[in-house]
């Protein structure tokens, strides 16, 4: 069973935060206009680009995501004037962040799609999803997210030692 | 090896002493401040303490020396709210202290009009490892201090003390991050998570800072819990992403957030790193000057969008 299961190809887990006035309308375009993109993306709605921190995207990676989009609408079309306008500093700010702690940024997709752009949305997902799964699972969080849980670092020799000459 | 050439003169220092403690008792004496916020020697020979000095008389204890590596701007935010309304405050700050300083007033966190500001013409001070019985030099010498751009305070109330000539430091810190620039993705990984992996959560770095002032942080939520508390390596590397990312375009360059690390982690070089992104990004730099809006506070309508689809 195990082994059966080790042969599935991998499947990106790619988590989508976007705002609810431009992307989530256009993906709900894409829905309604029976429009195929890939399984592998799971949406999270928010009121704005504005609202999404870079906290949301780190925990994303970290909780197994391996891809992360972002995508809200054009600039100027903002629900609230400016949202997008200061979320484009942000990320902008952010990746570089990213980038030299380490993170590969293939990973990480930022965009622009409006409550008509139904097939643009198709694309952008498309898109990411095959990039992500050329790259493969990412491991880097995954191995951060494993090492050093306390029972594990507990048994080392040296603190046996230590704990025997109390 | 000609040490004169590479060394700061003590007798510097001593004079900078003088003409604080003068300034000090002065301004005490004629109510131009209620108190001065400024060090005193601590127990250890070359060691130096925050004081804050509320009577004329008290004015003797202050000095400064190459242990007076802390930056007092601290004591006026919010953090430390038990120091504010004593008064107006006199200050007394070095060239990198001030630009913590200027960018708290830019934010709001004070007001100009409220702090005195006695500037130090400030030739270095030591760093976290210095054997301080060494006068201060290449091997003693904080980082910071070895590409430093503002020896002389500039908008302060009073400058106190001359400056040396001063001796070349090789720089560190920016060879350290050229070095880490260059390196591929997967080494700087590797870089960051074993230094972060030493960390042991103590948040010297967030209480020694200026600029984290919020008196609740998002990183000791825990309903929901946005950054894991435990020093694990995966929380870890998650609160100094965060760190790094909330002081992005705020961080005044001080160092004090790598100082205190009992873990020597270079926090520094994050926020440096930081600091050249946005000013390659936006042409914003941490100045001298109150800024009104920082770089993430603000936008232009066609910033750069490159790397959006």
């Amino acid at each position: 069973m195990h082994a059966e299961k080790q042969q599935h190809a991998f499947e990106p887990k790619i988590v989508a935060f976007v705002c609810t006035w431009c992307t989530y309308a256009g993906a709900d375009l894409a829905g309604t206009s029976r429009l195929q993109y890939p399984a592998n993306i799971r949406v999270v709605k928010f009121p704005c680009t504005g609202r999404i921190d870079p906290v949301f995207i780190l925990r994303a990676f970290q909780k197994g995501a391996d891809g992360v989009l972002v995508s809200g609408c054009h600039p100027g079309d903002c629900h609230y004037m400016a949202g997008n306008f200061h979320a484009r500093r942000r990320f902008a700010a952010f990746r570089q962040l990213l980038d030299f702690i380490g993170v590969d940024l293939n990973r990480l997709q930022f965009s622009w799609v409006s409550a008509a752009e139904g097939g643009k949305w198709v694309d952008v997902a498309t898109e990411l999803t095959e990039r992500v799964r050329e790259l493969g699972p990412l491991r880097e969080f995954a191995a951060l997210e494993a090492e050093e849980h306390w029972s594990g670092a507990l048994a080392t020799p040296e603190l046996q030692e230590a704990y025997n000459s109390i | 090896m000609t040490t004169t050439a590479h060394t700061i003169d003590p007798a510097l220092y001593a004079a900078a002493t003088a003409a604080l403690r003068q300034e000090a008792r002065t301004v005490l004496e004629n109510g131009t401040a209620a108190a001065v916020i400024g060090w005193q020697a601590g127990r250890r020979a070359g060691s130096a303490l925050p004081a804050i000095v509320t009577d004329p008389a008290g004015a003797e204890q202050l000095i400064f020396a190459p242990g007076c590596v802390n930056n007092l701007a601290l004591y006026l935010t919010k953090a430390k709210k038990e120091v504010r309304g004593k008064g107006r405050l006199a200050i007394v700050v070095k060239g990198c202290d001030l630009r913590a300083l200027a960018g708290l007033i830019g934010e709001n966190q004070l007001n100009r009009a409220d702090i005195y500001i006695i500037g130090i013409a400030c030739p270095g001070v030591y760093g976290a490892h210095a054997d301080r019985r060494l006068p201060l030099a290449e091997e003693t010498v904080a980082p910071k201090c070895r590409e430093c751009t503002v020896h002389t305070p500039t908008g302060v109330d009073v400058t106190v003390g001359t400056l040396p000539d001063l001796p070349a430091f090789t720089p560190r810190e920016a060879a350290e991050l050229a070095r880490l620039e260059a390196m591929t993705p997967a080494e700087r990984w590797r870089f960051w998570k074993e230094h972060f992996s030493r960390c042991i959560r103590c948040y010297a770095c967030r209480q020694v800072c200026p600029f984290c002032y919020c008196e609740q942080c998002l990183c000791d939520r825990n309903r929901p819990q946005a950054v894991e508390t435990t020093p694990r390596p995966a929380g870890n590397m998650a609160w100094h992403i965060v760190r790094a990312m909330h002081l992005a375009g705020r961080c005044a360059g001080c160092a004090e957030c790598e100082r205190v690390c009992p873990m020597d982690i270079p926090l520094n070089l994050l926020n440096r790193k930081m600091a050249k992104e946005l000013k390659a990004l936006y042409g914003f730099e941490a100045g001298l000057e109150p800024q009104e809006k920082g770089p993430l506070t603000s936008y232009r309508e066609d910033d750069d969008q490159s790397f959006i689809k």
